[in-house]
């Protein structure tokens, strides 16, 4: 008898009408119908042989050509006499040694206080996004650069304002004395000064849109990451907001910048204390299981789960905003995927956020 | 008080050192650039450099990762006396060393460097099965196809050979002949394997993964060619119980208490192939989610 044997990084989500398979290893994920699903349960429990008699002649076929499809993919092997069980599962479990690993900052300039430099550095942050609505001179990115050498910090992300003076050599230079950006994204830009095929230490994105703090959020299937770590942190907290920190344009310390509540401000509390409130932590225990519909969709575990725009339509005991997120026009049921800002029923919570 | 002997920048360093903070540890790091004077106050010794100053006493535990404690060698000029005063400085030295390494530990200065060839005798003594070696001067018995040649140092690169900056010695197959004898060096009987088997082993705990790459020619006799098209698969993987009692046995004998061990698995049978104390071990446990760097800080 032979035994099909899944291998322990490929994670299936089962969606209502169909399956996400996701690769943990090699960073992708793909649809496949829930037909294939029941195949590989019933691998897990029979030889192959046996899952074979289960169908007549013709589906054998079909068993025959998913289990090539899973082999060729390279999602599992096959063993003979029985399964090799010295293959243990991937532990769930998601450890990260930083007391907060993001912080996303909603800021007029890059300066940042050496207070504030400090907290990052006491919290461990690992991961710093700037959204800055202002045209930023080549010395503000600079400077922040040299602010974290020698530091915990690992990548930095910057939004900002297109200008003029942004152009190949400005972008060159940046080039030059990077180490943490990994992202920059100009909007407000017409015509981008780089060709899109050259090459740069770090991601360079020119939008043609005005992107505003309430542009994030938004769910696409272009934005879904499969990364062992990101999956693991899905599967336990939320995708977004755990071990993350956010501080608005006015100070306000908050989970991220587009949340409504607020834990003090950086001129007055110390980020280390900030956390200490009793709140702060709230939802980064909420996963998409908790979720209204994302609960039921195969593309929970690879999904950000917005906590700051949702459809605004139910909440759970503890008072916590459990509605599917506002900016996603997917619906699990009809696996059709549709423009989220046109659909009537989300217009009261666009209105209510100002989105129009 | 925890003490960190390793170099600058040495990445596993510095990801233990985020658990230690994590678990609120407190550790003194000491790296290559350091030269310490043993000295003494009130009865205890303490040693001292342009960094660091601690009483050896105060440490409880020692990880021993890279590098290692240099003293400063004081001179005299009167040979007589200095002959004398080197020996005394050597057996103090040897005094602190000793006293660091009879604390709770992971590896030490003094076994941390394993010679490979040592190592596959224990490993067979132990009763692990081991490819069988030798060492030649030519290729006259070997067996072109079935044989590996590979490093006998525990360092496989070469810095600034021909144009290259940094180059790898990987295993490689033996696919012809020699005309001319050369330098000795070390052979090995091939073995066709199934996949191989990276164990991370912290003080007779296993982290093991198996590391499936026999699809693909690249990978085939070194998984350290990495093929970016289709990485391999690193997935968890437990040894059977008595492969990994004679592991952990070997472990004993060579007083090495954290490492990476390498075996091959073909058939029913577990290769041992080798253990690497100073290696990266860190992206192999990433991928299974051991989190090994945690371990460390927590056994610290
Ligand atoms: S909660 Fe929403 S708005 Fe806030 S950072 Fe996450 S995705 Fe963006
Ligand atoms: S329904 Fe929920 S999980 Fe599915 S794509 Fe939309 S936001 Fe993501």
């Amino acid at each position: 008898m032979k035994y099909f044997n899944l291998f322990s990084d490929i994670l299936i989500t089962k969606g209502i009408n169909r399956i996400l398979i996701s690769d943990l290893q090699r960073n992708n994920s793909e649809l496949q119908s829930l037909e294939l699903y029941n195949i590989i349960e019933e691998f897990k429990s029979h030889a192959i042989e046996e899952v074979l008699t289960f169908y007549d002649e013709e589906s054998q076929e079909i068993v025959q050509e998913y289990l090539n499809f899973l082999l060729e993919k390279e999602y599992g092997f096959i063993t003979e006499k029985d399964w090799d069980k010295n293959f243990a599962p991937l532990a769930p479990e998601f450890r990260e040694a930083s007391k907060i690993s993001n912080i996303f900052m909603e800021r007029a300039d890059l300066l940042l206080s050496p207070q504030l430099l400090q907290s990052i550095a006491n919290l461990g942050i690992k991961h710093l996004v700037i959204y800055c609505d202002a045209a930023l001179p080549l010395t503000s990115f600079v400077d922040l650069e040299s602010s974290f050498s020698n530091s915990c910090v690992e990548s930095i992300e910057i939004f900002s304002h297109y200008h003029p003076e942004v152009d190949q050599d400005f972008i060159k230079a940046l080039h030059e004395k990077s180490a943490r950006i990994y992202s920059l994204i100009f909007y407000n830009c017409e015509n981008p000064p780089v060709e899109p095929s050259d090459i740069f230490k770090f991601n360079l994105v020119f939008s043609d849109q005005s992107l505003r703090l309430n542009s994030c959020g938004k769910v696409d299937f272009k934005y879904f990451d499969t990364n062992l770590m990101k999956v693991l942190e899905a599967l336990n907290h939320n995708s977004c907001l755990n071990k993350k920190i956010g501080i608005d344009k006015d100070g306000n310390i908050k989970n991220c910048p587009a949340m409504p509540q607020r834990f003090g401000n950086i001129n007055d509390i110390a980020l280390e204390d900030a956390i200490k409130h009793e709140e702060f932590k709230a939802y980064w225990n909420l996963t998409k299981n908790d979720i209204l519909v994302c609960r039921d969709c195969e593309f929970r575990n690879v999904c950000t789960d917005c906590r700051a725009f949702t459809e605004r339509t139910h909440t759970n005991q503890s008072g916590l905003d459990i509605s599917k997120p506002l900016k996603c026009g997917y619906d699990p049921s009809t696996n059709v995927w549709e423009d989220w800002s046109t659909n009537p029923l989300k217009q009261k919570a666009i209105e209510y956020y100002g989105l129009k | 008080m925890i003490l960190i002997i390793s170099r600058k920048q040495e990445t596993t360093t510095n990801e233990v050192i985020k658990w230690l903070l994590a678990l609120v540890k407190k550790f003194i790091r000491v790296d290559e650039d350091e030269e310490f004077e043993i000295r003494a106050k009130e009865k205890r010794i303490y040693i001292e450099s342009h960094r660091n100053c601690f009483y050896i006493d105060d440490i409880s535990s020692v990880w021993y990762r890279r590098g290692g404690i240099r003293f400063k060698k004081i001179q005299y000029d009167n040979p007589a006396v200095d002959v004398h005063m080197q020996e005394h400085q050597h057996w103090l030295q040897d005094y602190v060393i000793k006293k660091l390494e009879s604390k709770k530990h992971v590896n030490k200065q003094s076994t941390s460097a394993v010679n490979k060839l040592m190592v596959l005798e224990q490993a067979k003594k132990v009763g692990l099965d081991v490819p069988e070696f030798y060492l030649a001067e030519d290729t006259a018995e070997v067996v072109l196809d079935k044989t590996i040649t590979k490093p006998l140092t525990g360092n496989i690169t070469i810095n600034n050979y021909q144009d290259y900056a940094e180059s790898i010695m990987y295993t490689n197959i033996v696919e012809h002949k020699e005309k001319d004898s050369f330098f000795i060096t070390f052979f090995q009987e091939k073995i066709e394997k199934d996949f191989e088997i990276r164990s991370f082993y912290l003080n007779g705990d296993f982290y093991s993964t198996a590391i499936m790459s026999q699809n693909d020619e690249q990978t085939k006799t070194d998984f350290r060619k990495y093929n970016l098209q289709k990485p391999n698969r690193n997935v968890r993987y437990r040894l059977p119980a008595k492969i990994e009692k004679k592991t952990h046995q070997l472990m004993l004998l060579l007083d090495v208490n954290c490492g990476s061990i390498d075996f091959i698995k073909s058939g029913d049978k577990f290769y041992f192939l080798e253990v690497n104390t100073v290696g990266q071990f860190l992206g192999v446990s990433a991928m299974c989610n051991y989190t090994a760097e945690k371990a460390i800080a927590e056994y610290l």
